[in-house]
């Protein structure tokens, strides 16, 4: 149930970052107190939800995990997978 | 000539701490190293990007709430030439969206600029019950919320508008600390006769140091490095 929430969330900011937001896909990975959130999106917009130098993953991650923080006072992982 | 020491303004940077908000830049320079924190700035790279860059993610603590949906209250003048485009909505949208998906507990607003601020740039205030921890640990998660937003709204062929995001005055109260702190160290700079150099910060704030001493007496100002690691430098002006 956290996690669906954490999903959700990475979700709502990656469909917002991409031009094809139908391919974004979000799977949990383990279980647990500090879920792997997994992001795939189309080929062509990986670079969107990465951004220079990573920049754009790593915002993802901080608001990611300010949400795991609020939620239980854990931490959630995020990986963009291809 | 000059000899070189560093600078930084957080004192328990490392510490992971509870504190979030406002206290970043209060601590203040004492003799021997002292440190800036956040990241980096400059007139050429700028206007490009907003949003500071959150080097490391780390956790914040804090009290923790009833996660509650953020609410929106949107009004925005337009001028003669320039058009509204609907993008502060589309900002205004996104960043309550979201929020709300967080749970966080607040209100979002969207703010008339100024009579000196572009009326492109699109400005929104975070208040609220969650604001310090929206703020996060040295305004992290603050920059990564401005970061994406400017991302959503700033696609290729459209003009880039500017979105700034405040929450209780963070950002505002944080720019004046660090343009004193600036100043602070332009004095130093120019005492003793040696070169300042700041920790890593964002665009913005680095901006914000070389306004700061643009007009300042006996020093300039320039940054070095590339990337996230780029920094402000206060030079003392050979007089003799």
């Amino acid at each position: 149930m956290s996690s669906q929430t954490l999903l959700e969330l990475v979700e709502i900011i990656a469909k917002a970052l991409v031009d094809d937001p139908e391919s974004v896909q979000v799977d949990a990975v383990g279980s647990g107190r500090h879920p792997r959130i997994e992001l795939s999106v189309a080929q062509d917009d990986i670079g969107k939800v990465i951004g220079k130098d990573g920049r754009t993953a790593q915002s993802m991650r901080v608001l990611l995990n300010a949400a795991a923080s609020k939620l239980d006072g854990g931490r959630a992982y995020l990986d963009i997978v291809d | 000539m000059s000899n070189h020491i560093e600078t930084t303004l957080e004192p328990n940077a490392e510490t992971g701490d509870t504190e979030t908000g406002d206290a970043v830049i209060a601590a203040t320079a004492n003799d021997g190293a002292s440190e800036m924190e956040p990241n980096m700035a400059d007139f050429a790279d700028n206007p490009a990007d907003g949003a500071a860059a959150a080097t490391s993610a780390e956790e914040e603590g804090g009290h923790s709430e009833i996660p509650e949906a953020a609410t929106t209250s949107a009004d925005k003048e337009q001028d003669e030439d320039f058009t509204e485009d609907g993008r502060a909505d589309d900002a205004l949208d996104f960043v309550v969206d979201v929020l709300g998906k967080m749970g966080m507990d607040c209100t979002v607003d969207l703010m008339e600029n100024g009579p000196n601020e572009p009326d492109s740039d699109v400005r929104i205030e975070i208040s609220g019950e969650d604001s310090n921890r929206i703020i996060g640990r040295k305004g992290q998660t603050l920059s990564a919320l401005q970061f994406l937003t400017n991302r959503v709204v700033n696609r290729p062929p459209l003009d880039r508008r500017h979105v700034l995001i405040d929450a209780d005055g963070y950002r505002q109260r944080r720019e004046g600390a660090l343009s004193q702190m600036a100043k602070k160290l332009g004095k130093q700079a120019v005492s003793e006769h040696k070169v300042i150099t700041f920790e890593p910060m964002s665009a913005q704030d680095r901006r914000i140091v070389h306004l700061a001493l643009a007009k300042f007496p006996g020093v300039v100002t320039k940054s070095e490095g590339r990337g996230a690691s780029r920094r402000v430098q206060i030079l003392p002006v050979d007089e003799d």
